[in-house]
């Protein structure tokens, strides 16, 4: 059965729920996971959601406070029509203004980009997740209070009422999109609609104050706070890697030396911090790599230095800019020649293209992803490998933010096909390719039922795709997706957990330079080990 | 980006490539068929049917022009003549005959599908309602009164000439001609008002910003454009901004967040 259609006008009429997630409309997982076909959202328990507003779609991502009066009510308003004015001036928005305006101005309404979108798909095409949903609520409320003659135009170019209900939704919808950009590299004219997403977030974040905790509080606060979103402050993080050259050299049987802090290395690592405390192996592989390569590397202990996470990409222009900084002053200390980032997709995006259009002078350090340096290293022979070492089945996943919003496309391919002979395509890959579902700081959202949305919803378009790429392969078979970033590779590891399909089909999951020291011949052990992983 | 070193590396870009990318993208309507075919079975012949009417325009201009120079636009009259006359009338009518069917086929399946229905207000009817109106405006006065767009050639020379009449058309307007020239004006104003103006926008859209990647090089235009930007005084309130009118983007973005919990 189709969901019903609810129109953009509806998000401002008190109903108990906009939409309802019901398992007969999402798409069957084929066998053997024909089980999960009935499973839907658990209802939210109505005494954790009594002080917060709940009436979107059964799920909740900030978990908005309800006001106590209407006086706060309508305080709430006028801060969101501020904020609005400011998202369309200058002088608050100057990096983000050209393309807002255009697409504001220029969508056909033709809804080339629902069929692009996993999250409208996936839902069984709930019309609040389609793409241009929320993009028309904000275009209707912009002309209507904002843009002059706007009673006018609304009974002429689509009427909405803007109240707390329309403000609660909008704020909450804006967190049903993982910002993958599917839609916008589809649409004819070019119309960006999670730019406007992400417009709509900084609106709450910049303006009212409101964001997911696990991003704003927990997130960019925190690290800009102690060094890291993980809560890892400089000394916790030298033990950890500390503790991790241990363990790699007692796997490997390679003696591992990480550089801290040297100044004039012409290269500085940059990791997420999740690599150190859920794939250690990553951190260690690199340093593997590095020293066997000859690199001249190092790691920072400085706060910040070793986690290059910007969760101000996904909501707060300045949030973004200030760890961006950060990031650039710590390589500037260290004199180095360049900054590499590792396998971190979004932070990819945050330090390389969109940092470029905030740090200036000796700041404006060379940014380069790290799988455009292990393609490199692995091209140049000046590792040994052994590609039959990887004699299993891999896929691979490709990033949103490394390769449709960046363009690096070949390097991790040129790398798979040398080490992985049982290397196979997703379908679409490259720039078409789907996203994890955990895009934009879903993988890290937790709260509630959250993460159960993400693994049947925004994350489901890419468990059909696994499957998919390997269901020639016997259900016994080891596989093993390569997700060379640390946001999908949790999202990946959620929906392997949930659909249990380590037991069902033996699909595992890891990055892309523990791969390649998996072929480098010398290894004591493997470290891609298929019963632990 | 996908190179080593990136930065280092001369920054190539093509016309050539460019131009061989928006030609069927903007006559074609490429992405559409690819990504939405359906949609593009009816869409192309509404956009197709423009460009030919444009083709059509700029025919009737040239046809003018020779009016103007004393040759006349009639078979028979040279290979130049000719060539232009039956080109016109195959260019116009092609292009009525299109852009009819097409918007038709629009304003239906906007009225008809849902999920178009669902997201359109009286302005996207409006819309598709004007251009229908003047395209059978077009084809009923091409179909009875003006088969081979002698009148409207003829409009054009009494333009060029401030009024000068062509010799044997012309002469006498007749209101189906003169109600797609009034038409036509009113669509060539009100257009650019509207978000059809996406067929000029797409230039933007693609160039300037899907396609837009020019670095921001140590002492370039780009850095001098960023550090103007960065004197911007910013009033955003939430209290971890830290914004209070005076602060700058570039002071906000190298001080840390007022709320630190």
């Amino acid at each position: 059965m189709k969901a019903p259609l609810v129109k953009p006008a509806d998000i401002s009429k008190p109903s108990k729920r906009l939409a309802q997630i019901r398992a007969e409309d999402l798409p069957p997982l084929p066998p053997p996971y024909e089980d999960f076909n009935q499973k839907t959202l658990t209802e939210l328990k109505e005494e954790k959601i009594a002080n917060v507003e709940a009436f979107l779609d059964g799920t909740l991502a900030i978990g908005i406070p309800k006001p106590k009066t209407k006086e706060e009510e309508e305080k709430y308003v006028q801060a969101f029509l501020s904020g609005l004015r400011k998202l369309f001036e200058k002088e608050n928005n100057w990096a983000f203004l050209q393309p807002l305006l255009l697409s504001m101005e220029h969508c056909a309404k033709c809804q080339t980009c629902s069929e692009a979108c996993p999250t409208f798909e996936m839902s069984g095409r709930q019309e609040i997740y389609r793409p241009n949903f929320r993009s028309e609520v904000l275009r209707r409320i912009y002309r209507k209070y904002v843009k002059p003659f706007g009673k006018i135009s609304a009974k002429l170019a689509g009427d909405i009422d803007l109240n707390w209900t329309a403000i609660a939704r909008l704020a909450e919808l804006a967190y049903r999109c993982t910002l993958c950009r599917r839609c916008a590299s589809v649409c004819p004219i070019g119309v960006d609609n999670a730019l406007i997403t992400h417009e709509i977030r900084k609106l709450f974040s910049q303006e009212m104050g409101i964001a997911p905790k696990e991003i704003h509080e927990k997130g960019s606060v925190q690290q800009l706070r102690v060094g890291s979103t993980t809560g890892m402050n400089p000394n916790a993080a030298r033990d950890s890697i500390e503790f991790i050259q241990e363990e790699m050299e007692e796997i490997t049987g390679y003696k591992v030396e990480i550089p801290w802090d040297r100044e004039g290395a012409e290269v500085l690592l940059l990791h997420n911090a999740g690599e150190v405390l859920s794939w250690p192996e990553n951190v260690g592989a690199f340093a593997i790599v590095f020293q066997a390569a000859g690199v001249s590397w190092t790691l920072s202990s400085e706060e910040l230095g070793y986690d290059v996470v910007n969760y101000g990409l996904w909501y707060d222009d300045v949030q973004m800019a200030r760890v961006a900084v950060k990031h650039a002053e710590i390589a500037r200390r260290l004199k180095v020649k360049k900054i590499v980032i590792g396998e971190c997709g979004h932070a990819h995006k945050a330090l390389t293209v969109i940092a470029d259009r905030v740090l200036t002078g000796d700041l404006n350090i060379p940014r380069e992803s790290a799988l455009v340096l292990l393609d490199e290293i692995v091209r140049s022979g000046r590792l040994n490998l052994d590609p039959s070492r990887n004699d299993f089945p891999v896929t691979l996943h490709d990033p949103c933010n490394i390769v449709r919003a960046m363009g690096i496309v070949e390097p991790q391919r040129r790398i798979l096909r040398k080490i992985a002979p049982k290397f196979r395509e997703m379908t679409p890959h490259g720039v078409d390719n789907y996203c994890c579902g955990g895009g934009s700081g879903f993988a890290i959202m937790s709260g509630h039922n959250f993460s159960e949305w993400r693994t049947l919803i925004s994350s489901r378009k890419k468990f059909l795709q696994i499957l998919g790429a390997f269901k020639d392969e016997p259900l016994e078979v080891p596989k093993y997706v390569c997700a060379p970033c640390s946001n999908c590779k949790g999202s990946i590891r959620d929906l392997l957990e949930y659909y249990r399909a380590r037991e069902r089909s033996h699909l595992y999951y890891g990055g892309l330079v523990e791969l390649i020291v998996n072929a480098m011949t010398g290894m004591k052990k493997p470290i891609v080990k298929f019963d632990e992983a | 980006m996908e190179e080593l070193n990136w930065w280092e590396k001369e920054k190539k870009s093509s016309l050539y490539n460019e131009i061989k990318y928006m030609v069927p993208e903007i006559l074609l309507l490429r992405s559409l068929k690819e990504e939405n075919p359906r949609l593009w079975r009816l869409s192309f012949p509404f956009h197709f049917g423009l460009y030919l009417l444009i083709g059509t325009l700029a025919l009737l201009v040239l046809g003018a022009f020779s009016m103007v120079l004393e040759v006349s636009i009639a078979p028979g009259k040279g290979a130049f003549a000719s060539l232009l006359y039956y080109l016109t009338i195959l260019c116009g009518f092609l292009g009525l005959i299109l852009g009819t069917g097409g918007t038709a086929a629009l304003l239906w399946r906007r009225l008809k599908d849902p999920e178009l229905a669902n997201y359109s207000a009286f302005s996207d009817y409006f819309n598709l309602v004007f251009f229908l109106i003047f395209w059978v405006a077009g084809l009923l006065a091409w179909l009875f009164q003006d088969h081979a767009f002698d009148g409207a050639r003829a409009y054009i020379y009494s333009l060029l000439t401030l009024g000068g009449l062509a010799g044997g058309v012309g002469e006498g307007h007749t209101f189906l001609g003169a109600l797609s020239i009034v038409l036509s004006s009113l669509i060539i104003a009100y257009v650019p008002l509207t978000h059809m103006s996406h067929m000029f926008m797409k230039y933007f859209l693609y160039h300037s910003v899907r396609w837009e990647d020019t670095p921001n090089l140590k002492g370039g235009k780009m850095e001098a454009a960023i550090l103007q930007n960065l004197g911007f005084k910013p009033t955003w309130a939430s209290p971890h901004i830290g914004a209070d009118g005076k602060k700058t983007w570039g002071e906000i973005a190298t001080s840390g967040p007022k709320e630190k919990k």
